[in-house]
């Protein structure tokens, strides 16, 4: 990481991770949403009953969940890696 | 008066950045006066609209639970999402198009970080006083006075967003309702999270984060620089005209001095809600709220100098060069925006209001029946989207000598309603010369003709 890129606030490090995954998020629930009903996936896989406002919720925290992951390995990937395990 | 960079103070706490906060102070004008009634409009219609009513119910509802959307007399359904990527795809041409004229419009007027962020300033001041006692008062040590006063901001930013956290769930599940179970405290564990992280996040972007928002989270910010060009209306101070910036006697005479017409009274940076100075040109920080604009006129006004300082124009205006605000870019974007505008209003006034699913059985192919007949099993799902009750005739065509069985002959459905019927289409195999074909289900509403939809289901048939 660049000296520059070292020195970006905390907030933007934050935000950098949480805030684009949660727009990713809520578009993939959307999408998912539209095409399935969460009352019917419960049905056939056989989980149980749940409310659709509860589906709706938990699959968009599934979906967060996933995408900042993604957002926050990505972060992690970029860091260099060409000091690790030499002696300093 | 101190430095620019005097007139932003030291934030006591650096919980999410090391930031300095600003206290823009406040700003009387046209623009202001703009942002003030944008902010009246948007936020009215906003806590408004989920209480109003259209045909015993309400108006504006996004019925997630039962996946139905309404909008006054319009119902939309999973199956309509089309006009809902449409809309998108409209209100980013709007954006392209406004962004190109007059650059951040709608960070300055409408964007609800603005327009939020507007409404706890003005609480923030009614509580806490102008800039400079806000100021004063956090520098000052913990006394009673402080405590008092921050904690009525807090209790003030609380309950307003409460309120926008309970609005903001009205649109997902009625409102009367949701009120209703909210005074009797039996509200459901997901609407009241929803209530509770809407309301949080209205507080902690509005009262906290600010114009940390603009500045780290709004990708808009990012690339705004590729809708823009030399003559896109931008906010900016005359250099030519300001420099060498200075302070002087209202009685003095510039020109004598060696000045400029800037005065220096870095009025423009104490009200800029993201904290820069204009008089550094352009800067991806800046929303485009022309505060600086209504401060810097006021003073000019008071110097009795032109006004116009800082001012709404082009890049090349101010570099002299002949500037034009119909472009052909301009032309572009309008004509497709009233284009798709106008698509989607016509599609949506031929929609119709029914739908017809096929679903063929998949346990068996086809079947023979006593007769000889070869025989398909459907399960029809007819969906009534229309705002009456309509009863139905189905036809089968498509093939000669089909002919449809269906379990119900009474096909009735009340408006919103799904219903589902078993169906058989049996064919007598003279005529059928292929493996597989294409039928027609006819399905016409018996009181209005025009409201009919056809669907294709395949028929398979035995291998000669």
């Amino acid at each position: 990481m660049s000296a520059a890129e070292q020195d970006i606030p905390n907030v933007q490090k934050i935000a950098a991770v949480l805030w684009p995954s949660f727009l990713t998020a809520g578009v993939a629930t959307i999408l998912f949403f539209t095409a399935f009903d969460p009352q019917l996936i419960m049905a056939v896989s056989g989980y149980g009953e749940i409310s659709r406002m509860a589906g709706y919720s938990i699959g968009f925290f599934i979906f967060w969940l996933l995408t900042s992951s993604s957002c926050a390995l990505t972060c992690y990937f970029r860091k260099p890696c060409d000091d690790i395990g030499k002696k300093s | 008066m101190g430095t620019p960079s005097d007139q932003i103070e030291n934030s006591s706490s650096d919980f999410y950045a090391k930031h300095k906060k600003v206290y823009p102070r406040e700003v009387h004008g046209l623009f202001a006066s703009l942002r003030f009634s944008g902010v009246l409009t948007l936020l009215g219609l906003y806590y408004f609209i989920p209480w109003m009513r259209w045909d015993g119910h309400q108006a504006v509802l996004f019925d997630l639970p039962a996946r139905k959307f309404y909008i006054f007399s319009l119902t939309f359904w999973p199956q309509d999402f089309i006009y809902l990527a449409a809309l998108l795809i409209i209100a980013a041409f709007a954006l392209f198009f406004f962004t190109a004229l007059a650059g951040r419009l709608w960070c300055g007027y409408a964007c609800p970080q603005t327009v939020w962020t507007e409404v706890f300033l003005w609480m923030e001041r009614w509580v806490e006083g102008d800039r400079n006692k806000q100021i004063k008062l956090d520098k000052s040590p913990w006394a009673k006075n402080k405590l008092i006063l921050k904690s009525t901001k807090h209790t003030l930013w609380l309950l307003f967003s409460a309120w926008t956290g309970f609005t903001f769930v009205g649109y997902f599940t009625p409102i009367l309702e949701l009120g209703a179970s909210l005074l009797q405290f039996t509200l459901g564990p997901w609407e009241t999270f929803w209530i509770i992280f809407y309301g949080f996040a209205t507080y902690g972007n509005a009262g906290w984060m600010r114009e940390q928002v603009c500045i780290y989270m709004c990708p808009y910010a990012r690339f705004q620089s590729a809708m823009f060009d030399k003559n896109t209306l931008i906010i900016s101070y005359d250099d030519d005209r300001g420099e060498p910036r200075g302070s002087r006697k209202k009685s003095a005479d510039p020109k004598e001095l060696g000045l400029g017409d800037c005065v220096d009274c870095t009025l423009c940076v104490q009200v800029c809600p993201t904290g820069i100075d204009i008089r550094d040109g352009l800067q991806y920080q800046c929303i485009g709220c022309a505060a600086c604009v209504d401060v810097c006129n006021e003073v000019m006004g008071k110097m009795k100098y032109a006004k116009g300082l800082v001012r709404y124009t082009t890049e090349n205006a101010i570099h002299g060069i002949p500037s034009r605000i119909l472009r052909p870019r301009m032309f572009v974007y309008m004509s497709l925006l009233i284009f798709l505008s106008a698509a989607l209003v016509y599609s949506m006034l031929i929609r119709l209001p029914l739908e017809l699913d096929i679903i063929r059985d998949r346990n068996a192919l086809y079947r023979e029946t006593n007769e000889g007949l070869i025989e398909n099993i459907y399960t029809l799902r007819i969906i009534n989207m229309d705002e009456q009750a309509h009863r139905y005739t189905l036809t089968a065509g498509g093939i000669e000598g089909v002919k449809l069985i269906l379990a119900k002959k009474d096909l009735y459905a009340k408006s919103g309603e799904v219903i589902t019927i078993p169906a058989r289409i049996q064919i007598d195999p003279a005529y059928l010369k292929k493996i597989g074909y294409d039928i027609e289900f006819i399905l016409t509403a018996t009181d209005n003709s025009e409201l009919q939809v056809i669907e294709k289901g395949r028929f398979i048939g035995p291998l000669k």
